[in-house]
């Protein structure tokens, strides 16, 4: 059922070494490849077939739900709605994710929409990562949404990355915080040769007490050019940060574009960005420990997109 | 163990001095001993940090030799000497994104055991376990990365070791036991030591302090001796010349 090029891209995506434990939906070009429901999580396609409706039951502890997509077939564009309904005190791990093997020179894509009710209190860790691979000339494409809606006191952690090979990604993520709610998003993009991606993300802050913290690491390798996009929309007393930070190499180029909105006289908004190449004082700090140029960028690298 | 023949680093002059060229070390010739250790001393803008530098291949030489154990170190890289056995600790060091305490230690060490790891943290003794796993980032403060630089050191088990200013930042309860660990691990291991400080706890420690002026030393031998110079160096030298408002190029 899976073949081998299968397996690797369910490896890098999900670190999945073969089927997962727990509930899990496996797309493959388009077509429902496998699933399997847990007692308390509950996966249906959805009316007109185009994705999933996932229910986890109100009170689920630790589980965790893996939905990964792999597309291995020329000429395809993958369209995908995924509804996740987190029940009340819920606290759950959904691992998603995107492999892309093009082996000719068609082009292939995949656009996941994927939206998020997490219930009063409950808790997701939602992990996602985007790959793409193969020797053909093809174009690959990543678009991804997602939709966050946190209820009373939910929590949501969001950990988005791709990883390599993908020559075009135009993510768009979006939040909208009840209060006492916290969103924590940790966007980590490396892009290299003629590739591009813009990160487009709208938190819109509207219960007391709301906290929301989006962090973006960048790496530009190449003639690679990232844009992104942040803003905070404060409508309540709540507290927000955007850290992003891009590191150019070669001749990478970078756009960023952090935007504070406070409509409350209560609002704490922050952010920092950076851009610039790797600092010399950390190259010279771990060749002074005996790493070589080459290796000190590689471990500086690897920490930050970490 | 550490030979400085004829060593100097220049750099071109401010705008103002358009073509000419500014000597920081002006014709340095030193040894050092193996196991011995040295406190470097002098006032601000001396050339102590650039002297520091230029061992360790951050800065390179103008003219000049340096023979680290019989070999001409010169042409080599940073990473050649580190791997060669020289090891320095940074005054200010750098702050990474993603990098932990234990990352450094196991990139000093090329260990990642995590027993041997927990010996090696034994063995500097200043850091709490709880460090192992802090990132080395800006969230520090300057006395945990001061302490998670000199640990670094340390653990590479150099045969030549420089700390440039390592009580930088460090609280005045810990200086004492930081000169204690220098010494043991040069009594334990021989290490050959350098401590670019104004600290008199490191001085009183070093066997031998060496003073710079202007790129030269001007004087080596025990505190007491330097007591003198080290007092007149605190008064200025540039009386003279200096015209108030217009610069006289004490670099002060």
């Amino acid at each position: 059922m899976l073949d081998a090029i299968d397996k690797t891209l369910l490896k890098t995506v999900a670190d999945l070494e073969g089927l997962p434990k727990g509930a899990y939906n496996i797309r493959k070009n388009g077509k429902l490849l496998s699933r399997q429901v847990s007692a308390n999580i509950d996966i249906e396609s959805n009316a007109d077939g185009t994705g999933i409706i996932v229910t986890v039951k109100p009170g689920t502890q630790n589980e965790s739900i893996h939905i990964p997509v792999i597309l291995s077939q020329a000429g395809l564009y993958d369209v995908v709605y995924n509804t996740f309904i987190i029940g009340d005190d819920a606290d759950v791990t959904i691992v998603a994710g995107c492999g892309i093997h093009c082996g000719s020179s068609e082009p292939e894509g995949h656009a996941g929409i994927h939206e998020f009710q997490v219930g009063k209190r409950a808790k997701v860790i939602y992990v996602e990562k985007h790959y793409a691979s193969g020797d053909g000339r093809g174009r690959r494409s990543l678009n991804p949404t997602t939709r966050v809606f946190l209820a009373e006191g939910a929590r949501a952690e969001m950990e988005l990355t791709q990883i390599a090979g993908v020559d075009e990604a135009n993510r768009v993520n979006e939040a909208d915080l009840g209060p006492d709610s916290m969103l924590l998003i940790t966007e980590r993009v490396l892009t290299d040769g003629e590739q591009s991606a813009v990160s487009t993300n709208n938190i819109v802050m509207k219960g007391a007490g709301s906290r929301a913290n989006m962090i973006s690491r960048s790496v530009m390798k190449g003639n690679s050019k990232q844009i992104f996009y942040a803003t905070i929309d404060a409508q309540n007393r709540c507290f927000g940060h955007i850290e992003c930070d891009a590191i150019i190499m070669d001749n990478g180029t970078n756009e960023t574009m952090p935007s504070l909105k406070a409509g409350h006289p209560d609002a704490e908004l922050t952010h920092e960005a950076s851009i610039g190449k790797i600092a010399n004082d950390q190259l010279t700090k771990l060749m002074s420990l005996g790493l070589t140029y080459d290796q000190a960028v590689n471990r500086i690298i690897q920490g930050f997109l970490k | 163990m550490l030979e400085l023949k004829n060593v100097y680093f220049t750099i071109p002059e401010s705008e103002e001095r358009e073509g000419g060229r500014r000597s920081i070390i002006n014709g340095i010739n030193y040894v050092f001993e193996k196991g011995k250790f040295y406190a470097i001393t002098g006032p601000n803008g001396s050339g102590k940090t650039t002297l520091a530098k230029l061992i360790m291949g951050i800065y390179p030489l103008s003219q000049g030799t340096i023979l680290f154990k019989g070999q001409d170190i010169s042409p080599l890289s940073i990473t050649e000497r580190a791997k060669a056995g020289i090891a320095y600790s940074f005054q200010q060091p750098a702050r990474f994104k993603g990098i932990t305490f234990r990352d450094l230690l196991t990139i000093a060490t090329g260990v990642d055991d995590e027993r041997k790891l927990l010996e090696i943290l034994g063995r500097v003794g200043i850091c709490p376990l709880s460090f192992l796993d802090k990132e080395v980032d800006a969230r520090l403060s300057g006395g945990e990365i001061k302490k998670i630089e000199l640990a670094t050191t340390i653990a590479a088990n150099p045969a030549l070791a420089i700390y440039d200013e390592p009580d930088t930042g460090i609280d005045l309860w810990t200086i004492g036991p930081m000169v204690s660990l220098l010494k043991k691990e040069l009594a334990e291991r021989r290490t050959t030591t350098i401590v670019v400080s104004h600290n008199r706890a490191f001085l009183e420690a070093a066997d031998v302090v060496l003073i710079i002026n202007s790129g030269r030393i001007v004087y080596d031998g025990n505190l007491e001796g330097a007591m003198p110079l080290l007092d007149d160096l605190s008064v200025c030298t540039y009386r003279d010349s200096c015209e108030g408002e217009r610069d006289a190029g004490c670099y002060r």
